[in-house]
């Protein structure tokens, strides 16, 4: 648990040496900040969201204590609530648990133990529900995630498989030699995209689950994969494929995270060329040193409208009808950067080219 | 049964898919024409600019970039003028299996059947003769 940082304490009381004498006796301990009425409690839990234990005297002139946490349930419910009182009668403890939901019941006049075990037991259960709320938050995303993940699995699975049923089905009535060429070539297509989709999935498994192997990198080695990879695409394309690397000293990375990064970069590069362009090219700088590795992939492809330039790292996002993407590519590199502590900015213009620059800090 | 032939408009980002669904439409013999669509709303364009009274059979996908079949629908009814909107014979053809896709497609009145990849010529045979 964090202790470094002394635990922020509201104490609300009108009589002010009350206010003084609590502050004095645990200065040492507590950062306690003190209000002389609930209004001025109030104010202070608005400027001050890091409180996490509310010390409150029940008998105030205007509102109660248990009337105070009452109307603060919704506000600000995660502050743990303690209430300080003269008057032991039953009704206004039912009051205070049932209304004002307290945490904890201080009769005055307090003693020191008290109020600290109370801090500090109250500072527990805040951390324990806080960390709950927070897990919570995270299972509920992470179900959300599985819901659209499931659903576009299913379709993207089976959208290449029903497709080239049908393109069967065709070639089988056909007997036309090039229709039938023409057929498997789309079926190929096809097929490729959904063996794509395949591979993007097991990187997602890959960035979301795996640890971190953190090694030297040697640039040099994985260009020259690269190069094997995205020699016959860039042939293929016409796309002249260009390749700047600096590196100076060691720079330590997880090779396989960085892989996956990379590869996207460049394989988005490739796939989104404008299919007319008379000078085609993807540009790859990489400049390393030991602090940070900066990566630049350039094209002169379709571009990216404006308006889906924030949409592009979201899961199953696709921002053109052109080529067949999974929409998980980018996905998968902004969830890859967040592991490797790394950032990525765009810039692009449709009808003229794209540019990723991915950097990432040296481990 | 009513022969006529009718215009038709595919809207599929696959471009197998929409291949496929040409050749059926053509093997039914009841088509005028075929009009394909990688983008449901260069589609929506195309048809507002139909003349008037063409009646025309849409088959749309469900899951595509942009604008997707539902996005579609709900374009459609918005800015197609209601007195052309009875033109076109809308269709879902989708590889989905969700039936909250099925569900969802019901909500729209004007949804004229929900057909599942891969289409066959049987299944359109049996739509048009259904819609005669």
């Amino acid at each position: 648990m964090e202790k470094q940082e002394k635990i922020k304490v509201l104490y609300i009381d009108d009589e002010p040496h009350n206010l003084v004498g609590l502050k004095a006796t645990f200065r040492m301990d507590y950062n306690i900040l003190t209000a002389n009425s609930a209004d001025e409690g109030r104010a202070l839990l608005e400027k001050h969201p890091d409180i996490k234990v509310i010390l409150c005297d029940q008998r105030m002139p205007g509102k109660t204590g248990v009337q105070f946490f009452e109307e603060i349930t919704h506000v600000f419910p995660h502050p743990v609530r303690m209430l300080l009182t003269g008057y032991t009668d039953i009704e206004s403890v039912v009051n205070a648990i049932n209304r004002g939901h307290v945490y904890r019941y201080i009769t005055k006049p307090w003693t020191e133990a008290d109020i600290r075990s109370a801090i500090e037991e109250g500072y527990k259960y805040y951390v324990t529900s806080t960390m709950l709320a927070l897990r919570n938050e995270e299972l509920q995303k992470a179900y959300d995630e599985l819901d659209k993940f499931a659903y576009s699995i299913t379709h993207d699975m089976r959208g290449p498989i029903v497709s080239s049923l049908g393109a069967i089905e065709i070639v089988q009535n056909s007997n036309d030699l090039n229709e039938v060429k023409e057929v498997a070539g789309m079926m190929e297509k096809s097929l490729q995209s959904m063996d794509a989709l395949i591979q993007n999935m097991h990187e997602y498994y890959t960035i979301k689950r795996g640890e971190l192997t953190i090694v030297d990198i040697r640039f040099d080695e994985l260009i020259d994969d690269f190069k094997e990879v995205f020699s016959v695409t860039a042939k293929m394309g016409n796309i002249d494929f260009e390749i700047n690397l600096q590196q100076e000293g060691v720079f330590r990375s997880d090779e396989l995270t960085l892989k996956i990064i990379v590869t996207n970069l460049l394989s988005n590069a490739f796939k989104y060329q404008r299919s007319n362009a008379v000078s085609k090219f993807v540009k790859l700088d990489v400049n390393a040193t030991p602090e940070r590795a900066t990566v630049i992939v350039r094209d002169n492809g379709i571009g990216i409208e404006e308006a889906y330039v924030n949409d592009i790292f979201s899961m199953f996002f696709r921002a053109t009808s052109q080529n067949t993407g999974s929409g998980f590519g980018l996905y998968n590199v902004k969830d890859a950067l967040r592991k490797l502590n790394g950032n990525i900015q765009v810039h692009s213009k449709p009808g003229e080219g794209t540019e990723f620059r991915v950097e990432i800090p040296g481990k | 049964m009513n022969l006529d032939t009718m215009y038709f408009i595919v809207i599929d980002d696959s471009k197998l898919d929409c291949f496929i669904a040409e050749k059926v439409i053509q093997n039914t013999g009841r088509s005028e024409s075929v009009r394909s669509f990688a983008g449901a709303s260069e589609a929506l364009e195309y048809m507002k600019a139909l003349p008037q009274d063409r009646k025309t059979v849409i088959l749309v996908d469900i899951q595509m970039p942009l604008m997707n079949g539902f996005e579609f629908l709900d374009a459609f009814k918005n800015n197609i003028p209601e007195e052309k909107q009875s033109n076109f014979v809308i269709n879902l053809l989708s590889s989905s299996i969700n039936e909250s896709d099925q569900n969802r497609a019901k909500a729209y009145p004007f949804v004229n059947q929900f057909l599942n990849k891969p289409l066959s010529k049987g299944a359109l045979e049996n739509m048009l003769s259904a819609m005669a």
